[in-house]
């Protein structure tokens, strides 16, 4: 977006209350917003709503984001919040009780991950602060400035937390985060 | 590769499985959401919309349970269901915020002489039944759209409404989205895409009558195939892909890609247009419903579209003193003093309602002739 005059121009229609330029901001967005939605609510119908509102709530503050700023990093900002609203919500727990995961460490894994239903119940069970950074880092592919400005802080610190979150997910493990 | 390369890999693709891609639907959904205008930042909206998102997680917790037994057939796989008719929505109408600039896209759709359908911009549609003297906007099924939708009309009520989306740009694969109205677009039914695989670009829906329909699906690697429905849309199932014609070979880079698809009683026509070949224009024609279709003929003039006016008699219309005509199906062309003029950098559509009845467009502004195609005289394209 920086220096993009076309963005700019959206922007400045968007603001004032243009829903097609909204939208045209939007479209690339979407499909991360939207993977992000579904790795960390592992339910279609959830992550439409979540996204949906997500995209409203993005709309109503979009005064608050600033010319040349990347629109990717801070609309998944407001898609994970928006998520971990949802996971908060009575009728989440009530409807998804089945499948609401203990909040404290997750399980270690035995022997690799060679077997993918061990790794994907390790998933379920990782707390969702962890399961939100990998999913940026290892499934959204952001670089770790980006991972830093989703999560709202330095990138040492987006560095540190994903090596947390790789820790909690297979203990023991040394692993390296390089980019 | 070392242990955790390999251990990384299996998380990625751990998060892919529980990942999945936005869909058409949702897009639109999306879009008139967002059509209601930009939400108010004071505090009463905030507590409604918190109210409502309770609301829509207990309505959708509660579809969650009933919708758990149901299994999504994976890409690429699309095979017919019977699945229970969806209820209509209202249709939206949104005004053009001001005159639509030219050159513009205008898409037409002429299912009789007197009625005439155009989308406008990819987004305004409107109808005419008096030849294009006057028009009136109509509504569609959502406010705007991300992607360039397609319109088919067999009366001055009935149509169809498709809406595609590409996520790569590189067509292999492209969903859609299909809508039916009775009511000229006051109220429309979502018939999903019942029996279309997600591989391949879907371009040129044309419901032919209110039982047939076909629907173009090509890409740059593969021969097209084209769609084919007998019940309004509502199911459909891939013809075999196109023959290769004469001097074109399909391969990787190769693109053979379909138009619209016109019925002549039992006879189907569809001509193809080749990017990687001498001869651009190919006609193939379909005895059998669209489930095969043959060969017939190559225009070898390579510019313009062929236009299919009745079963035998086509024309290519492109300027003065350029145009051809056929009037034996192909066998051959000759020169057809037509006073029609394109344009860049619009790429031209026709519709014939009958015999002699047809609209066609130069850079968006629409033209009609009442005379088979020798003279063309413009009418206001509404919204400009």
């Amino acid at each position: 977006m920086i220096g993009d005059p076309l963005a700019e121009e959206r922007l400045r229609r968007a603001r004032a209350g243009d829903a097609f330029a909204f939208g045209e901001l939007l479209a690339p967005v979407l499909d991360p917003g939207f993977r992000l939605a579904m790795t960390m609510l592992k339910d279609r119908n959830a992550a439409e709503d979540a996204v949906q509102e997500a995209a409203l709530k993005s709309w109503r503050k979009l005064d608050r984001f600033r010319y040349g700023a990347d629109l990717k990093p801070w609309f998944l900002a407001i898609v994970a919040n928006e998520c971990r609203t949802t996971r908060r919500s009575r009728w989440w727990q009530v409807i998804r009780s089945d499948e609401v995961e203990p909040q404290g460490q997750a399980a270690p894994l035995e022997g690799g991950w060679a077997d993918s239903i061990d790794l994907n119940a390790a998933l379920d069970q990782l707390p969702k602060h962890h399961l939100l950074t990998l999913t940026l880092y290892y499934h959204l592919d952001l670089p770790i400035e980006e991972v830093a400005r989703v999560l709202g802080c330095s990138t040492g610190a987006a560095r540190q937390r994903i090596h947390r979150a790789l820790a909690a997910l297979r203990p023991g493990m040394v692993w390296e985060v390089g980019r | 590769m070392t242990p955790q390369e390999d251990e990384l890999r299996e998380l990625r693709r751990a998060l892919e499985s529980r990942s999945a891609e936005v869909t058409p639907e949702f897009r639109v959904r999306l879009s008139s959401a967002l059509a209601e205008g930009r939400p108010a930042s004071n505090f009463l909206p905030a507590l409604a919309a918190v109210a409502a998102v309770v609301l829509v997680f207990a309505t959708v917790g509660v579809l969650l349970l009933a919708r758990q037994a149901r299994n999504e057939p994976p890409p690429g796989t699309a095979t017919p269901t019977a699945t229970p008719a969806p209820a209509s929505i209202p249709g939206v109408l949104t005004k053009p915020p001001g005159r639509i600039q030219m050159p513009s896209s205008a898409e037409l759709s002429a299912p009789s002489a007197n009625v005439i359908w155009t989308l406008v911009d990819y987004r305004y549609l409107y109808r005419s039944t008096d030849r294009g003297a006057t028009w009136n906007q109509r509504p569609v099924p959502a406010k705007f759209q991300y992607f360039s939708p397609n319109i088919s009309f067999i009366s001055d009520t009935e149509g169809w409404y498709s809406v595609s989306f590409e996520p790569n740009g590189d067509c292999a694969t492209e969903t859609i989205s299909i809508w039916h109205t009775t009511d000229a677009g006051a109220t429309w039914q979502p018939l999903g895409s019942n029996g279309i695989a997600d591989a391949q670009c879907k371009q040129g829906l044309a419901i032919v009558d209110s039982t047939r329909g076909f629907l173009d699906a090509w890409d740059s690697n593969h021969a097209p195939l084209i769609y084919r429905s007998t019940d309004a849309g509502r199911t459909w199932i891939g013809s075999a892909p196109l023959p290769d014609p004469p001097g074109f070979k399909t391969r990787a880079g190769s693109v053979l890609r379909p138009g619209l698809v016109r019925a002549f009683g039992s006879v189907l026509l569809v001509s193809a247009s080749s990017t990687s070949a001498s001869v651009t224009q190919y006609v193939f024609r379909s005895t059998d419903g669209g489930a095969t279709w043959a060969y017939a003929t190559s225009a070898v003039q390579p510019d313009g579209n062929v236009t299919f006016v009745t079963a035998a008699r086509w024309l290519k219309l492109i300027g003065p003193g350029q145009s051809t005509e056929t009037t034996d199906a192909g066998f051959t062309w000759h020169r057809y003093a037509s006073d029609y003029s394109q344009a860049a950098p619009v790429a031209a559509n026709f519709d014939f309602a009958d015999s002699t009845v047809g609209y066609g467009t130069v850079r968006g502004e629409i033209y009609r002739t009442v005379d088979g195609g020798l003279q063309w005289k413009t009418i206001h394209t509404p919204g400009t």
